[in-house]
This record gives C-alpha cells, structure tokens and sequence, in this order.
C-alpha cells in the first residue's frame, strides 16, 4: 500500500470511528472465532444463491411484463408466431430471443432457485442430524423452517407467472387446492383470483408477491438468520480445545472472511455454468397457457415434487358432511405439508420435551451419537423422498418400463412401511458405529495381521492408541465425540488380540 | 469489567503491533493456540510454485472474462430457426456464455481458495465464551428501569384508560387488516344459480343452439362437428359455438379460453358394451359421448384416450376414467366422475348441447352438492 | 434374428420368382393413388400369407387371443404397423412397440416400399379403410408450424409429451417418442389410430392441419429448438431437479471441502 493510500484509510477510518465509535466493534468481529469445518459452508450456498437470485430478479423485472392481457405473437419465434398468449408469456419469449443473454439471466435466475432451495435442506439436513438447533439456537432453527417454506412458496410463484403451459396447469392445481379449503375454499379462490379461475389479475397478484412480498421476508429471515448465526457464535464438531464454552477455529480477519467470499466467488461460477450450458425451463418449448391443452410429464419444481407426489397417492376419499363436502386433495395438498412444516418446526421443543435436555449446546453431535434423533431424521427424510420420488410415477414408469399404478401403489404402501423401516436401520447402524468406534478406543485398531502366540493361538494385532500397559494390555481411552481414527496409524505398542 | 489494567495514551503508542493485538485478544477472550506458517520457512520452491498456479489462473480468469465480453458483445444473437445458415451457432450462443462465464468467475474463486491456502498462516484460535445470560447487574438494572418506565406511564393504575388504549390499538390493527383484505372479497355466489362455479359457456342462452366447435386455437377456423366427422375410436375437443358469434372472433375465441368449457367428444366403436349410471342414460347420442375435459381432481385436462380400454387419464395426478361406465373414476386421486355434456343432433345434422352440464365441472369444493342436480 | 433372415430370403425367393418384369408393371409402387394392380395385390397376398396370416386369419377375421382382425384397418394401418417394425411381431408375447423394421418391409429401400404398398393395396383391397396419403416425405411437412404447435398441444401432447418425449398409459403401456417418426408414419398412425392411439379422421384434422403437426414436431424434436443448452432430455422439471442436485450441489460440496480441508 502507497503511503498515500495508506494515510487516506487511516483519515477515512478515524472520521468513521468520530463519528460510530466503532474502533472497538470492528476489533471484536474481526478477531470473532469461527471453526472450521467444510460443512460450515453449505448454508453459504443458499446466501450466495439468494443473492444471484435478487441481482438477476431485478434485471429481469426490467423486461417481463406482469400482464394477462392476449396478444399474438408477432416475434421472431417461429413455432409460436400468430399463437395467442399473454403480454407475460409473451415478454418472456421476448427476453429469451431477442435480449442479448436474456436467456442466460433467465436461466442462471431458474438455476440459482433450484440450488437456493437444495442448498437449503441440505444444510438443513446438516444441522439436524449434528444437533445444530438445540438450545440457545431454536430461533435459528425456526427462521430457517420459514425460510424452507417461504422459498419453495417464491420459487413457486416466480415459475407460474410465466403463464406458460406447464406452470399454468400449477396455476390451475394450486386453483383447485384452494377450492378445496372446507368452509371458506370457494371465498378464499375468489380472494386471491378476482373470480373464477383464471381470471385477470393473478399475474399481477403473483408477481408482486414475487418480486416484493416473498422476497422482502425472506431478507428480512435471511438477516435474522445470518445474525444470529454470527452473533450467538456458531457451533463446532467435538474436538481438541471444543468446549461448551469455547469456540475452536480461525478468526474472522483474514481467513475465514476470505474463505467466505472465494465460496461466494464459486458458488457464482457454477450457477453460471449451469445456466449456460443446462436448457432449464424452456417455455417456448411449452407453448402458453391454454386450458384445454395438456402434456405428460408434468410436474413442478424439484421443491414442490413432495406436494404433487402426495396428490398421486392420496386415495379418492371425499368427505361428505350433509349437503357439504370435504374434497380429498385438502388433506393432501394443504394439511399434509402444513403437518410437515410445524413437526419439522416443533421438533427442537419436541426432542427437548422428550429427552429433558435444556442445557445449552455449543457441540454438536456427531449423527451416529443421537440415535434415535437420527433415526428420526432418517424417516422424515424416507417419507419425504417417497412423495418426491412419487410426483415423478410417469417419468419413473416410462423410464424403467413399470406400470404407473404399481409405482402408485407401491408409493402408498411404502409411504407407510419404509419410515419406520428406515428408523430401526439407521438406529442399528448408528448404534454399530459407536460400537466400532469404542472398541478402536479401548481395544486398538485392527491391523488385519495374525500372529502365532507360543501356545499356538493366533491373534489379530491391534494398535490401542491408548497404548498398553505393562501386561501388553490396552489402556482404553474415553470416547470423545469426535472423529476415531480406524486405520491402523503409527500407534504405540501393538497387542494381540484375543480369539473370540 | 475484569478486563486488563486500561493502559495509558502513551503507553499504547510505545507498544508493538504484537503486543497491541495480544491486547485486542485479552479483551476479547481469544487464544491463538497454534499458528504455522503455510509451508516449512525456506520452501523457496514450494512458495514460486503456488504463485505461479494463482497467478495462472487469474490470467486464465481475465482471458475467459474477455472471451465472455467477446461473445457477449459480437456473437450473433437472436432467434434463428432451424436449417437456416447460423442455425448452430446460434444454439451455442448460450452455452458459450456460461463456459467463458464459468471460466471467468470460477478461475477467479479457485484462486483466490488457493491463494488462502497457499499464503495465508494456518492458525488455530480459541475463544471463550461467556455463557448463559447477561450479568446479574445487568438483568436487575435493566429490569429496575422497565418497571419504573412502566411505573411512570401510569397504566397500572388507570385501568380504564388503559383497556380503551388497547382496545382502540386493537381496533386500528383489525382496520388495518380490514382494508388490507376487504378489498379482496369477491362473492362466488353473486350470481346465485348462474353463479360461476354452476355454469359453463355450454348453458344455453335464451332459444339458440350451441353447437359443438372442433378447437383449434384459430377463432376463424369454424368447423362445427356432424356425427360423420368422428371415426369410431376417434375423439376430438370441442369448444361451445353460437352462429351469433360467429363474426366476432374474440368471442369464438374466449369461448375457446373459457376453462370450463373444453370437452372430449368420443364416438366409440359401435358395439361397444356400455354402462351408463342412472342419471346419465340418455345424455349421449349413439356411440358419441361429450365428457368435460376437466379433471374433477384438481382441473387438468384428463385428456389421455386410451382407446383400447376406453379409458380417460389424466397426466397430472394419473386419475383414470372408464369411459363405457360414464366416465367413473377407476383409479387415481379424482372422487368424482368427469361431467358429461348431454348432446343431440339438430335437424342439419350438427351436434348440438341439449343444455349445461348436469353437473358442475372442474374440482371438488365445500359447497359443490348444492349444485349437483 | 434366422427367422428375419429366412423371411428376407424368402422374400428374395418370391421376388426372383415373379419376375424382374414385376417391376415394369408397377412403376410407382409406393403411391397408393395409384391404382392397385392385381399383380401388385397378388404380391401382398402372398407377403400376407407369410407374415400376418397366423395372427390376423387368413381373410383378416383375426385370430382369438393371436391377433385382431384387419377388416377396415386400411393401408394406412399397414403402413404405420409394419414400417415401423411394430409388425409383424418377432414373438407372440411382444407388445408391438417400436423396433427395427423386416428388411423386406425397410421403408427406406425400394424393395421395402414395393412390398409395404403391395401388403397395403391387398388389405384394402380386401377390407377397406383409410388410406396413405398421396403424397410423401417433404410434402407431407406443413408450412404452419405454429399452428400445428396449437393443434398437437390440444390433440397429441397429453399422450406424446409437449416435444414428443413419450408418456405413460395405464396397465403399463406407452405412447412412444416422436424421435424418429417419419412423416408418413406419423401421419398413418394419426389416420388410423392405432394400439390405444385414438383415430384423427380428416374431418376431425383436416390433411393440412395433420401436416402442419408433423411440421412442428419435426421442428422441436432432437436439439433443433434447445438455444439454453443440454436439454436434459427435455423432461422438465424431474431431470432439471436431477441435475440441480447432482451437478449443482456436488460440485459446490466440492467447492467447500476444498475450503474447508487441512492443508
């Protein structure tokens, strides 16, 4: 640094501290603790998603039009010329043909919205399964529960409103949903479309809930979220110095905040790569919306597959109360989510209730350590992947040469069996784990070699990396928590292990 | 504070830089445990070689960044239809910008990981911390001065006041929601029987036909159906059509937009074993049926014909519909059957609507028995 | 695969055996406007006699649980059935789907095309029904391309899939993909309807119209209308969730272990 620029940051930051008093905040977050482990980055991925999505929403908000009025299409893309649509589906045809990587914003913008709401379970999935959310963290927990269902409900919004065939048959289902409502559906349709379906005015409607409502929240979460992430200090894996109260890793300044910005920086690179050489949602392969037209394989967004899987399975049961009626897909497309969302919500307070554990937590568990939490996880994540893997039966059907209505059923019987099934494993596997890791810890690492004792008994030789005592027997160490080692390291003394 | 002794202006001037950050560290309770250098000190080539990787891949960067500006800027854009000259390279346009775009960025984040892990010291800090909540002295103060803030205001004592307070707050709040939602509601059943949800563009209006329009999606292609239109086995959609409309294309056309209104015309193979249910035996007219293209599910078109099993599936949630059994669901999530339009032919021999559905079409609501006739 | 072979020689057999003077008779044999020669019927008597009659009978009355009968079927039917290989049926348990066409029944040899017309004028000699167009390969392509989009989103897509990717029927049976369709073969099969396929007379899609679809299927299948890249098989939103997990998330996981791993 010249010595110009040099006096200039020291002027800049003295009239700065003058003014905030900030001399003291600034020395603190910089030398604030964050560990260090590869899956503290995953939540980033939906950070820096979310930002791409709000930089490339806004440019393409500069060309869509909101706007379902008919027009025909004069533009340049043949094989919908002369068609009717909407001035939206039209501007979106627009923007994919004649705006100068128009296309690629569009796609980079569909792309980062699959990845922001993937990157969202999985780093969901990560703090499950490790304890994350315990105490002092529910908050954070319930922000990111919000957070879930708020980006699936945007990612949902901002593909309807293309009127496009396909999003408008989920235009079309998300109708019927509301109609479904008991009491009140038919007054809540009209609340939302003007009247009947489809109307005039959802475009509009949807758009701005996709462009300020939905998005304005989920800021608002995502600041929340990210705040108390940093300021509650984030959690560590077991380790060496990983205690209730300390935090173990490397300062903010300079290594974690450069870390931070590269994942940013790489995150950026591989949406761009995805929406440059990955044709995501081709509309004007779809054609616009018309109701009597229909395709196969229609389905929403991965996000959403879990909601039109359920539909498929649901059996045709309506309920009849005198001269009214409770439509089947109710239960379905708005109970069964709705459940789904407030267990994973509840299930912090849940597993407090139940274990009685109220202490607060700064080390997280390895999976294998909580059993039974795993085990739970396990059959939530069984239960989801079959109604997702259910909204596919045509795909999958067409593709492995198995009649849908097997698949159909095979999904609701499933839906039933494999949880629990997926339950009693994981726990057995979880349990064998700790197993295996306190037998490496009191008895030694197997070594795979056999040797002959005087007496003729062979043992294996195992590495104690207690080491042993003075009989050659191991000095078993406690279990820690973290990580155990099992290959054969350059441990001391190797004991032979008796036959069983 | 049990902090460290506050040391004097002057006595922080004299102090190294090391020492000022030990200082910054004691006040914030963190311990550098282990720091080590990223490569053994004198690993001359080590470090040559980690510049030499970081700074190729910035160059590689800044050369994708051009490219990305290059294509960006002189690659032909626009659409091009297929087996016109410019053809391919306009489907690369695209893809081209991604890879320079990946490039670019992608180069720049790997070096600046490799940048970290190359030159940056690899340390291990520990930092305690204060754990539960705030300090004794803080809780009893903070809740001393609440409670005489509280004490001061007065609204221990007024009750009345205080009730009215919160009531007009309340009040406010429920306005506010009022005119956030109020304008919203819209009556479904303004129009009582004629309400939306009971009727469909095929409800006749005073004496004239409607007759039964082949869709097309052109409003001046008009071609109404006659029975010899069908070959057995064959099915066609077909739109509500009034000779009074015939000049108006937009209204050929909304007729057409109309969701409600889609339906499947089916002429069966003669001889086909049918079975109506009561109440639907006398709306066809011979082997022509017209069921609503509307899913009774959730309102996709159930317009898969399956004309081998004479079934109707619908492609969004797989509900199947036996044709030859008045379009009875037989599988899938929909409950009720697909509303069937009763049909007949007129004396030029076009089929016409011998009324609305009987029943009301598209998804199940709260109130729909009321409307089942 | 001895038995296509022994039919192909057969068939050579049969061809030696009319004459090469066969050929003189019937210069166009592959238009159906032309009109039918008795030789031309005796020819696809014969191909009939050897190929189809096991299953379908000896006068088109089918065959109970062997094959339905073909009175009616029309030319168009032959041609759909037989030169998309979907018959004859290499086993009696076959579903019929796609495959490669009998080399006697190749549509894109002349031989093939001779024999496809000769067993197609003594079906509808025989039983009547709708008939191959006149017209073949470019001609049968439309000009609208758009207004055929309209028509196979409102008449084919629900079976064929927006492009023509296929779908699903129940009891595991499947409308195939339109990839390799020839026109003439997507137009008979519209005119005859077959399998579960439903019948598109020309009343119901006028000729134009049937050509205006084959124009637009023709027009979005493969690559032709992919500007955004791979197309992922041009599934929707299923392969493209596929690829946001497997791609995207993978190689971002990557991206984080290398932050995040010990130097």
């Amino acid at each position: 640094m010249g010595l110009v620029a040099r006096s200039l940051a020291r002027g800049t930051a003295n009239a700065f501290d003058r003014r905030f008093k900030a001399a003291g905040a600034v020395r603190r977050q910089a030398s604030h603790v964050f560990p260090k482990h590869h899956s503290f980055f995953w939540g980033e991925f939906a950070l820096y998603s979310f930002a791409v999505l709000v930089l490339s929403g806004v440019y393409l908000a500069l060309f869509f039009v909101p706007d379902t009025t008919e027009v025909v299409y004069r533009g340049p893309f043949e094989p919908a010329q002369g068609l009717y649509m909407s001035r939206a589906y039209e501007s979106v045809l627009a923007l994919s043909f004649e705006v100068r990587a128009g296309l690629f914003v569009r796609q980079l913008h569909h792309w980062a919205a699959l990845v922001f709401v993937a990157a969202m379970i999985l780093h969901m999935a990560r703090n499950y399964f490790t304890g994350a959310f315990r105490r002092p963290r529910e908050l954070t927990w319930l922000g990111g529960v919000a957070l879930l269902a708020l980006g699936i409900f945007e990612g949902y919004l901002g593909y309807s409103m293309l009127d496009d065939l396909l999003s408008g048959l989920g235009v079309r289902i998300f109708s019927g949903l509301l109609l479904s409502v008991p009491l009140v559906g038919t007054w809540l349709h009209w609340l939302v479309f003007g009247g009947e379906f489809f109307g005039d005015i959802w475009i509009s409607r949807f758009f701005v809930a996709h462009v300020f409502l939905v998005p304005g929240l989920l800021i608002a979460l995502i600041g929340m979220h990210v705040g108390l992430v940093w300021f509650q200090k984030h959690t560590q894996f077991p380790g060496p110095g990983a205690r209730e109260d300390t935090v173990v890793g490397e300062r903010a300044m300079p290594g974690f905040a450069s870390n931070t910005v590269a994942n940013g920086v790489c995150v950026l690179a591989v949406l761009g790569l995805m929406a440059g050489i990955f044709q995501i949602n081709p509309v004007f392969l779809w054609g616009p919306y018309v109701p009597s037209q229909v395709s196969t394989y229609i389905q929403p967004d991965f996000y959403a597959g879990f909601l039109i899987g359920g539909l498929r399975l649901w059996p045709r049961w309506e309920i009849h109360l005198g001269a009214y009626t409770v439509p089947a897909p109710f239960w379905v497309g708005l109970v069964l989510p709705l459940v789904m969302f407030a267990l994973l919500a509840a299930y912090p307070f849940l597993e407090r209730f139940s274990t009685g554990d109220r202490a607060a937590h700064q080390v997280l568990q390895r999976p294998r350590d909580n059993p039974t939490r795993t085990g739970i996880g396990a059959m939530g994540l069984v239960f989801w992947g079959i109604l997702f893997l259910s909204g596919a039966t045509d795909v999958l059907a067409a593709s492995f040469d198995v009649p849908f209505e097997l698949l159909v059923w095979a999904g609701r019987i499933g839906l039933l069996v494999l949880p629990p099934l997926a339950y009693v494993v994981v726990r057995r596997i979880c349990v064998g784990l700790q197993r295996a890791d306190r037998d490496v810890l009191e008895r030694g690492v197997r070594t795979g070699v056999l040797q002959a004792r005087p007496d003729g008994v062979y043992v294996e030789v195992r590495r104690p990396p207690g080491g042993a005592d003075r009989q050659g027997r191991p000095i078993p160490l406690e279990y820690g928590g973290a990580r155990v080692d099992h290959r054969p390291a350059t441990s001391p003394e190797p004991v032979g292990e008796e036959p069983r | 504070m049990s902090g460290p002794r506050e040391p004097t202006g002057p006595e922080l001037e004299r102090m190294s830089r090391g020492a000022l950050v030990d200082l910054g560290h004691e006040l914030d309770s963190v311990r550098i445990v282990a720091q080590e250098p990223p490569r053994r000190p004198g690993d001359v080539r080590g470090e040559r070689r980690a510049r030499r990787r970081v700074t190729l891949l910035l160059v590689l960067s800044l050369l994708c960044a051009a490219a990305f500006a290059w294509a960006y800027l002189f690659w032909p854009t626009g659409y091009v239809p297929p087996g016109a000259p410019g053809h391919t390279a306009n489907l690369l346009y695209t893809p081209l910008l991604g890879v320079t775009f990946f490039g670019a960025v992608g180069a720049l984040g790997a070096a600046m990981i490799l940048y970290v892990r190359s030159f940056y010291p690899d340390e291990v800090a520990v930092q305690h911390l204060e754990k539960g909540p705030s300090a004794e002295r803080d809780r009893f103060t903070a809740g001393a001065t609440l409670a005489e803030a509280g004490e001061h205001t007065g609204f221990g004592r007024r009750t009345m006041i205080r009730r009215l307070g919160l009531t007009g707050l309340g009040a406010v709040g429920i306005l506010g929601g009022l005119v956030a939602i109020g304008g919203l509601v819209r009556n479904p059943w303004r129009q009582r029987g004629d309400a939306p949800l009971w009727t469909t563009g095929w409800k006749p209006v005073g004496d004239e036909p409607v007759f039964l329009r082949i869709a097309t999606g052109d409003p001046k292609d008009i071609t109404k159906v006659r029975p010899e239109d069908l070959e057995p086995d064959g099915m066609i959609t077909v739109v509500p059509f009034r000779e009074s409309e015939r000049d108006d294309p937009e209204k050929v056309h909304d007729a057409e937009m109309a969701p409600d209104n889609p339906v499947m015309l089916v002429r069966l193979p003669p001889g086909t074993p049918v079975a109506n249910p009561p109440g639907r035996e006398d709306l066809h007219h011979g082997d022509y049926y017209a069921f609503s293209k509307i899913c009774t599910h959730l309102g996709c078109p159930a317009s898969l014909y399956d004309s081998q099993q004479q079934i109707f599936l619908c492609p969004c949630h797989q509900s199947e519909f036996k044709i030859t059994e008045g379009a009875r669901p037989i599988f899938g999530p929909a409950a009720r059957r697909l509303p069937q339009l009763p049909i007949t032919v007129d004396a030029d021999g076009f089929l016409v609507a011998r009324g609305d559905f009987p029943d009301p079409v598209g998804p199940s609501f709260w109130e729909i028995r009321r409307g089942q006739h | 695969m001895t038995r296509r072979l022994r039919h192909g020689l057969l068939v050579l057999a049969a061809l030696v055996a009319l004459g090469g003077a066969y050929a003189l008779l019937v210069p166009a044999p592959q238009t159906a406007g032309a009109q039918p020669g008795q030789a031309q019927i005796d020819q696809g008597r014969a191909l009939y006699e050897r190929a189809c009659i096991s299953c379908h009978g000896a006068n088109l009355q089918g065959a109970p649980g062997r094959g339905p009968g073909l009175v009616g079927v029309g030319d168009a039917a032959v041609y759909f059935q037989v030169s998309t290989g979907r018959m004859p049926l290499a086993r009696a348990e076959d579903r019929g789907y796609r495959k490669v066409p009998a080399p006697e029944f190749d549509p894109d040899t002349d031989q093939g095309r001779a024999n496809l017309a000769a067993l197609g004028a003594y079906i509808e000699a025989t039983g009547g029904g709708p008939e191959v167009p006149a017209e073949t390969g470019p001609e049968l392509i439309g000009s609208d391309v758009a207004h055929g989009g309209e028509l196979y989103r409102l008449n084919c897509a629900s079976c064929h899939q927006f492009t023509g990717r296929g779908g699903i029927l129940g009891a595991g049976r499947y409308p195939p993909r339109l990839d390799v369709a020839t026109p003439e073969q997507m137009y008979t099969a519209m005119l005859s309807g077959p399998m579960a396929m439903p019948v598109f007379g020309d009343k119901q899609l006028t000729p134009e119209e049937k050509k205006d679809i084959i124009a637009y299927v023709l027009s979005v299948r493969g690559r032709n209308q992919a500007p955004g890249g791979f197309t992922l098989g041009e599934l929707g939103p299923t392969t493209e969730g596929l690829v946001a997990f497997v791609v995207g998330l993978v190689a971002l996981i990557g991206v984080a272990a290398w932050i995040g791993a010990r130097s």
